[in-house]
């Protein structure tokens, strides 16, 4: 199931054309946006190209390094490559985006299992942390499970479970008080499911519980106090049963760049 | 002073195969007799050179088709939700050592030895079992008999020997077997491993440039390989366009370079493009051991090992791409990563380029050609006519426009025999085998 959802790298090593993607994003005009778009298009893929991912990222380098230059000489005439005025902001927050980027490559890149040991180091870096399980003492295998099942549950989320219609399931049911008993079942992940910030028509946590549920075809539930442990979930065949999650400090910051899901 | 190069223009004789899917790598193994390609797909196609036949004159041993197997198939990584690719990265064959012919082949995670094998005689006369193999009825066994071997059609067979598997987190973006031919070294983005041969599960790092902190990471491998004959040095280049020479004896972990090869920026040329454009696509020792090739976005290189200021020769590929940059970049086509190769006595290059044109340099005379590989202007014994691109001024019947140049044909794999003047192109799904009938020889 997993299988038909996720994102096929697209073939950027021979250099496919890249067609800009993001609706959102204004027309190409200034090398300033293409190297923007590219660099956000490169990290919504599965798996980034790194290569392309931190040329991309120097050219922004070299393009700020110029800007800056100008802003501190006297007034130049516009040039191409120049940036529309009012872009100051977007300067000063380019290059925090470009490390916060490269960092969470870092991060994800410690539950590979060639370099477990990395985890250490790693868990200290700085910024606001998505994965509520980096804030508890790093050890290995549960906290690699953790991490791994909110990394895929939060960004991840929209993508793997795009082509299921859910329309069957928009109903009553959804409305935030009827969900009250859902919610209350799901117990610890309830803090989690608030850590999902976003838009309404995002599955929420529990909706993903309930959701799998009727998939696996598990007899329905009725509200209850919640048990002190959630029962065992049927897991989809190849994948790791999900552990209950450690309740998030932190709430996602609201300023992070959509899916920055670079595992790496 | 012969001028081989007049005279492969003037007779040639080519032809091609049409594969299954993208083609992702071509390799000759070390006597030319076997050329291996991979594909996106997965999937190896071995040629073999047919030998030589007098009654066939014209037919100076033509390649084809010896085996097919499936390298790789696509895998998924549950822990990352990510599916990893078939597409064969890089194929290097190994010194035949015996009957057999060996091959490592990966894509971006794993590596795999093949072994070659060939199958032209069976044992017939059992006792026990029967043609079919079915156990006979030993009552009618009266007499003892003496297997012989009998000969068959032939069969290949191609088995894996090995899995080196959960090396790297990384991409692998080049394999290199060792003189010792018994270690090879992987490479990634940002590491590069020692093995074994014979060992699976465990390899040495040698190369390790990740940063401790990943927002640092400004840099990363883009190539490597072994010299020929000095099996402790080996070399890596970079997306910022040097190439580090290390040597295996010095420390355990070779990220202090022996020598730092790198040719200071132009200021003249100097654009936002400039580090784009000068990350090496590919490098390759020379024959001799005594040089490097490298290869970046407008240009080949030949490095002297003993000097590390500056190339000791630059030729352009496709200068008149230089004012396109932009849209190159628009289109990601100046992330393309092309190869190049040395002829087997050093003394001409060659690389791909776009529109299906591949060009070649001799490196003694300093003159180039380029050369199309097509269905429509390549026919069996077909002269292969050299193309020009022009730029404005005067145009010359049957030019190109750099504006009419198609960005989607592009040979970024191309290979050339180790001895003679064969050379193997690939452009997409198509395989191009050209040989000089005149002069098979080097000169």
């Amino acid at each position: 199931m997993l299988g038909k959802g996720v994102k096929r790298p697209r073939g950027e090593m021979e250099g496919g054309e890249t067609e800009p993607r993001d609706p959102s994003a204004a027309p190409a005009t200034s090398l300033f946006n293409i190297s923007m778009v590219k660099l956000h298009q490169s990290l919504r893929r599965v798996e980034p190209n790194l290569r392309h991912l931190v040329l991309v990222a120097n050219t922004l380098r070299r393009m700020q390094e110029q800007m800056q230059r100008e802003a501190g000489g006297p007034a130049a005439p516009d040039s191409p490559e120049a940036p529309p005025a009012g872009d100051d902001l977007l300067l000063s927050t380019m290059d925090t985006s470009i490390s916060t980027i490269l960092e969470d490559l870092g991060q994800v890149e410690a539950l590979s299992p060639a370099r477990p040991e990395e985890e250490q180091p790693l868990a200290g870096a700085s910024g606001a942390r998505q994965e509520p399980a980096r804030t508890s003492a790093p050890c290995l295998g549960p906290l690699e499970l953790l991490s791994s099942a909110s990394y895929l549950l939060e960004d991840g989320l929209e993508d793997i479970f795009e082509d299921i219609d859910t329309s069957m399931y928009d109903c009553d049911l959804w409305s935030p008080t009827s969900l009250s008993g859902f919610k209350a079942f799901s117990g610890a992940e309830d803090s989690d499911s608030k850590a999902l910030a976003g838009a309404e028509d995002r599955l929420d946590m529990s909706d993903l519980d309930y959701l799998m549920d009727v998939l696996v075809g598990a007899p329905p539930r009725s509200p209850a106090p919640p048990p002190p442990a959630p029962p065992p979930r049927a897991h989809l065949p190849g994948t790791r049963p999900v552990p209950p999650l450690a309740p998030s400090p932190e709430p996602s910051p609201p300023s992070r760049t959509q899916c920055p899901r670079s595992p790496l | 002073m012969f001028m081989w190069l007049l005279t492969f223009l003037m007779v040639a004789f080519s032809h091609f195969f049409l594969l299954a899917d993208i083609i992702s790598t071509v390799e000759f193994n070390h006597t030319g007799e076997l050329l291996a390609t991979g594909d996106k797909g997965g999937r190896v196609v071995i040629f073999q050179r047919e030998p030589e036949s007098k009654n066939e004159p014209y037919n100076q041993g033509e390649y084809n088709v010896y085996s097919t197997f499936q390298s790789h198939e696509p895998e998924f990584d549950y822990l990352k939700s990510l599916e990893i690719e078939e597409k064969i990265n890089k194929i290097k064959w190994l010194p035949q050592q015996n009957a057999a012919h060996s091959l490592l082949s990966t894509n971006d995670k794993t590596i795999k030895l093949w072994k070659v094998t060939e199958r032209d005689k069976r044992p017939e006369g059992y006792n026990l079992k029967d043609e079919e193999g079915k156990l006979k009825d030993l009552s009618t066994v009266t007499s003892l008999q003496v297997p012989v071997l009998k000969p068959m059609d032939l069969m290949v067979e191609v088995t894996p020997r090995r899995i080196f598997a959960n090396g790297h987190t990384y991409h692998v973006n080049s394999i290199s077997v060792n003189s010792d031919c018994e270690t090879y070294m992987s490479a990634d983005d940002l590491r590069i491993n020692l093995w074994h041969l014979a060992i699976t599960d465990r390899s040495f790092n040698i190369v390790d440039i990740k940063p401790a902190n990943m927002e640092d990471l400004t840099e990363v491998i883009t190539a490597s390989e072994f010299h020929p004959h000095h099996c402790n040095l080996f070399v890596y280049s970079s997306s910022k366009g040097s190439l580090r020479l290390c040597d295996m004896r010095a420390s355990a972990l070779c990220d202090k370079h022996s020598k730092l090869f790198e040719e200071p920026e132009d200021p003249s040329n100097r654009s936002f493009f400039s580090e784009i454009i000068s990350s090496v696509s590919d490098v390759k020792f020379s024959h001799s051991g005594r040089y490097m090739l490298t290869r970046d976005y407008l240009t080949v290189k030949v490095w002297d090992l003993n000097m590390e200021t500056k190339p000791i020769e630059t030729y352009q590929v496709h200068d008149y791409l230089r004012s396109k940059l932009c849209s190159l970049y628009e289109n990601d086509c100046i992330f393309d990563k092309f190869e190049c190769a040395w002829n087997g006595s050093d003394s001409v290059i060659m690389t791909g380029a776009y529109n299906n044109f591949f060009r070649m340099f001799d490196r003694n005379t300093k003159r180039d050609v380029t050369l199309e590989a097509s269905r429509e202007s390549s026919k069996p014994r077909a002269i292969l006519k050299p193309r020009r691109v022009c730029v404005g001024g005067k145009r010359r019947k049957d030019d190109i426009s750099v504006d009419s140049l198609d960005f989607t044909k592009k040979i970024l794999h191309t290979a050339w025999h180790p001895t003679e003047n064969i050379i193997a192109i690939a452009a997409t799904n198509n395989l191009y085998i050209f040989q000089d009938k005149v002069n098979s020889e080097m000169h």
